[in-house]
């Protein structure tokens, strides 16, 4: 875990840390066991449901991407932040093996109840550099001394 | 195209199911799904593993990631046996004429961290309904999860998921 | 399932219900999920045949768990499992019937507990037994 974010400190125009993952099936299997979405699509090559989605490979939960978007977020607010809202729509299709970057960068920066408050737009990119899952962020973060 | 896609339109009756409520399912959190979740997104933070650590950092217990509000309790013959939400049998009904589902969005907003030993309360209701016209009409669903805590009854999270029908 | 064996109505040489399965990779990655066991070859087709396998095939422990499946679907509410085992000594692929079988061997009463102990195994439709093992199991004696 990095050092903790402080209001004060974080800039309009600044970027979060990227993290880059390539899920591989494994992954993905893991990811059914711990969301509880056992969707074959997203495991079986044989899941029948492939070819009418004009697909011939699994392609990745978009709940996964979204996990993914979650954990630049978290790492951003740090333990003492408190992540207010976060939100994305799936725009893009993403295959196994390739690898996605999430990304984020602030907005604004605003007080709001006594709450300072980061706003944030966040995605994650694939290998072509396609933001198939665009989206945004609201994070409470503490200040220094308090 | 047959002509009950391209003439679809949003009807009243349809409108008329936003903000029905659900019958309310439970959802738990666990020291295990918090760390199968974490392992299934690929983090490494011991603030999903390790609870003495967690606790050291102010938390109740280990901290659900980002995203996770809990796995809905399965009862054979009540959940989806593929995606293990619950099946309730009230709540808003729709009946949809196209074929084609994608998933279109995830928003989440919190009042609350989610900790391993919570058990959520969750009612959902229809929140949104949008209909794209086109060559290809799409129909956006959006439902809404409420999860509160069931020890203190205070709304925890709430939850946007946004379904393409076409 | 809520029908009660008793001890006196079992003799050796009787065959159990039998219990019959076929696994989709759904259900095989359920089993990961549900164990821990997350090794690829139970779903992964390109890393399974890497190793030299064929294909995907069935978690020795899952059918480990069909077969106590079978055991407690035949001792009913009244009867307790002691003990039970098998080794693995073939493949099952997903998709393919398991047929889980037992048979009684031996029936015996000792301070009082109705024992009775079985050769249980899977089997695959060539008839290959896949899983042989054993079981001793108590049961409520009648009256």
């Amino acid at each position: 875990m990095a050092q903790q974010a402080y209001f004060e400190d974080v800039e309009v125009g600044q970027q979060l840390p990227p993290i880059k993952i390539t899920p591989d099936k494994q992954q993905l299997v893991k990811f059914a066991a711990g969301s509880g979405d056992f969707n074959p699509l997203h495991f079986d090559e044989k899941f029948p449901m492939l070819k009418p989605m004009g697909l011939t490979e699994n392609i990745v939960h978009g709940r996964f991407k979204y996990a993914q978007v979650g954990r630049a977020v978290f790492a951003f607010a740090g333990y003492k932040g408190r992540v207010k809202r976060f939100g994305v729509s799936y725009r893009g299709m993403d295959l196994l093996n390739r690898e996605i970057t999430v990304g984020g960068v602030v907005t604004a920066k605003r007080e709001e109840n006594g709450e300072h408050l980061v706003d944030l737009d966040v995605w994650t990119e694939d290998a072509e550099g396609k933001k198939t899952t665009p989206g945004t962020a609201v994070v409470a973060l503490p200040k220094r001394g308090s | 195209m047959p002509d009950t896609e391209t003439a679809f339109q949003i009807t009243d009756e349809m409108r008329a199911q936003i903000g029905i409520e659900s019958e309310p399912w439970t959802y738990e959190v666990t020291t295990t799904s918090v760390r199968m979740y974490a392992r299934g997104i690929g983090s490494e933070d011991p603030i999903h593993y390790d609870v003495d650590f967690a606790k050291q950092q102010g938390f109740r217990s280990i901290v659900a990631p980002l995203g996770y509000i809990g796995t809905p309790v399965y009862l054979p013959g009540s959940n989806d046996p593929t995606f293990g939400f619950p099946r309730r049998a009230s709540g808003p009904h729709l009946n949809i004429p196209f074929k084609g589902l994608l998933d279109g969005g995830t928003e989440t907003e919190y009042f609350d961290v989610i900790c391993a030993g919570d058990v959520l309360e969750e009612t959902s209701h229809l929140a949104d309904l949008k209909l794209r016209e086109g060559a290809r009409p799409m129909l956006f669903i959006t439902n809404e999860s409420v999860y509160k805590d069931k020890a203190t009854g205070k709304v925890v999270a709430k939850q946007r998921l946004t379904s393409i029908h076409m | 399932m809520t029908h009660q064996v008793f001890f006196e109505d079992v003799h050796e040489g009787d065959e159990i219900p039998q219990l019959r399965k076929n696994c989709s990779t759904q259900q095989l990655v359920l089993w990961a999920a549900a164990s821990g066991d997350f090794y690829q070859i139970h779903y992964d087709k390109d890393f399974a045949q890497a190793t030299g396998l064929k294909g995907l095939i069935v978690h020795g422990a899952l059918k480990n768990a069909f077969l106590a499946q079978l055991l407690h679907d035949w001792i009913g509410e009244g009867g307790q499992v002691r003990r039970f085992g098998c080794s693995y000594r073939g493949m099952d692929e997903p998709g393919q019937d398991i047929l889980c079988r037992g048979v009684v061997t031996k029936t015996y009463t000792r301070d009082g507990k109705h024992y009775v102990d079985l050769d249980v195994w899977t089997e695959r439709p060539d008839g290959k037994r896949t899983s042989p093992g054993t079981a001793t199991v108590t049961l409520p004696g009648r009256g």
